[in-house]
């Protein structure tokens, strides 16, 4: 080979080395995507099960439950029981056995079958909180503590319980056109975006007070898995990643809860490209407890670009590190942040996961 | 000084956790190259709503006027202290909300403070931002947390804090301005030659 034949081959070489890495990451990423097919079925499911809901109501239920998808409905969900956050939207306790049927068929379709037993559970929860003494969730209060409240006496009476979940839907369902399914009320925030084939949860606030009890002989705790996942992680990182992880302050509350949309923190905690393989894979199986809530088909594709970055995701803690305890933990990355804030005890907890990149589909619902 | 004074309904006020009998105090720090913006949530429970609400509503008419909303935001600054580089800041509020005293009954009144202080002009390098909270110590929950800068050019290093959270300090750095970048294509070039003449140059081992 001459001189001239060299210098052409080293100089694509070096360009090709040059190229900005950034691209074939994408390549892969795409590559990994479940067909879009998938997605758009279940996005057509859920339409045709939101139209049902629909169809099951008289104009002004239908009224009722729609609203534009830009209004400021969409960030009008909270942690407090109706009686002190008024909710918009039809309430479950309005409706006839019929259109709660929809509604439930609805979420079935919208979410993961353990979202949708997430779910469940958590307004079985507040069924329980309803009918028992609500003090038992400390800093949270007892609902019959509540001056101004006033409603219900002990045990908080109306301002808890099954009957007070409301749906709401913010534009028209779609197979095409952005829109939102958001269903709630005490403990419980579920907003989904969808937009085509896309879709996102975030943000939503899965809560639980309180955080186990036993119906028909089955314990139930609303939000066990991510409390033992959490413990687990933690207690298998040595010591010098702990010391990474266990930030040495109290953490009271939820950085990031209601009201606080378009925030972004610093990370803070140990970062996943310092964790082994079989860390990172106990910090995805807690992330999946969040963003496998919504519907496996939009769940997949979401863990996907979570583990992309799982070298990028901090995993922060407050508090004991036995199992049983009250503590605070906190999993935020590129395009994800968890927050785990037990109020005050293990028996009533909020959380709130957050795509700050994409919550109320920023990112894919732009028309 | 723009203040901004708004009476907010307490179903559309944000809103943070339902804690009964702490004084729930949030602090966001933003910092930028010319200016740290401080905002401060302020959420009382309802066990201590009565307590926040005497010191509000001053003349008892059960309703909150803008003089008292200032009077109450001058209150909540006199005990934020702010350093850079150990030199006092004095940040001027720029915005305040305050829910109507109802949603302090319900537990679900959040007071938000907004302050900024404009920040000399100070060469490239690390600097040392230090905050402490004061406010009604005698109920306080606090949380104070940096915000993830949006300036590339502002970097936070560390966040310190006191078990408590009453104090935070941020170490960040502030880069100079970056040289204009050359394309990728030059930059392979570039390369493509100093390998072109380091492989030319090599010694040569005669194989005869």
């Amino acid at each position: 080979m001459d001189a001239a034949a060299r210098l052409i081959l080293l100089t694509a070489v070096a360009a090709a080395v040059a190229t900005p890495p950034s691209i074939s990451a994408q390549r892969s990423a795409w590559s990994q995507s479940p067909p879009a097919n998938t997605q758009a079925a279940t996005t057509a499911r859920i339409v045709t099960a939101a139209k049902a809901v629909l169809a099951s109501l008289d104009d002004a239920g239908r009224a009722k439950v729609q609203f534009p998808f830009d209004s400021p409905q969409k960030a009008k969900w909270s942690n407090f029981p109706v009686g002190i956050f008024a909710r918009d939207g039809i309430k479950l306790g309005d409706l006839t056995a019929p259109q709660k049927d929809a509604v439930f068929n609805l979420l079935t379709v919208a979410l993961s079958r353990d979202g949708y037993q997430k779910v469940r559970d958590i307004m079985r929860g507040d069924e329980v909180l309803k009918t028992t003494d609500g003090g038992r969730g400390g800093r949270g209060g007892p609902p019959g503590g509540q001056r101004g409240g006033g409603r219900g006496g002990p045990g908080g009476g109306l301002m808890f319980g099954e009957d007070l979940y409301y749906l709401a839907f913010l534009g028209a369902p779609s197979t095409t056109d952005p829109w939102m399914l958001q269903f709630g009320g005490h403990h419980l925030a579920i907003n989904l975006t969808m937009a085509g084939s896309q879709a996102t949860m975030a943000p939503s606030l899965p809560a639980a007070q309180p955080a186990t009890f036993t119906v028909e002989g089955r314990t139930v705790r609303p939000l066990g898995r991510e409390n033992d996942k959490a413990f687990a992680l933690i207690n298998a990182l040595d010591e010098k990643q702990r010391g990474q992880a266990i930030l040495s302050y109290r953490v009271s509350d939820l950085v990031l809860g209601p009201g606080q949309d378009g925030r972004t923190i610093q990370p803070e905690g140990l970062r996943g490209s310092a964790m082994t393989p079989a860390q990172q894979g106990m910090l995805l199986d807690i992330v999946r407890e969040w963003a496998g809530i919504m519907a496996d088909a939009y769940a997949e594709p979401r863990m996907q670009e979570i583990r992309a970055a799982v070298g990028d995701t901090y995993f922060a803690w407050s508090g004991p590190t036995t199992n049983g305890s009250a503590a605070y933990f906190r999993v935020q990355g590129p395009t994800l942040v968890i927050e785990y804030a037990p109020q005050g005890n293990v028996d009533h907890i909020h959380t709130i996961y957050r795509d700050p990149t994409n919550d109320y589909g920023a990112k894919i619902a732009k028309r | 000084m723009l203040i901004v004074l708004a009476l907010v309904a307490f179903t559309s006020a944000p809103l943070s956790a339902h804690r009964r009998d702490e004084y729930l105090q949030a602090a966001r720090l933003d910092m930028t190259l010319t200016r740290v913006t401080l905002e401060l949530d302020l959420t009382p429970g309802i066990a201590v709503a009565d307590s926040i609400i005497g010191d509000l509503d001053r003349n008892r008419d059960g309703a909150l006027s803008k003089s008292e909303q200032d009077a109450y935001a001058a209150q909540v600054m006199s005990a934020i202290d702010l350093e850079l580089g150990g030199r006092v800041l004095q940040p001027q509020v720029s915005a305040v909300t305050f829910p109507n005293l109802d949603a302090f009954r319900h537990g679900n009144g959040t007071i938000r403070v907004e302050a900024a202080a404009d920040l000399p002009p100070l060469p490239a390098g690390d600097r040392e931002l230090f905050f402490r909270n004061r406010f009604r110590p005698d109920v306080g929950a606090y949380l104070a947390n940096a915000l993830a800068p949006q300036s590339d050019r502002v970097s936070v290093l560390a966040q310190h804090r006191d078990p408590d959270q009453r104090e935070l300090t941020i170490d960040y750095v502030v880069r100079g301005e970056p040289p204009p970048r050359l394309p990728w294509w030059v930059s392979g070039v570039v390369a493509g030659l100093a390998l072109t003449t380091a492989f030319l140059l090599r010694p040569r081992v005669a194989l005869d």
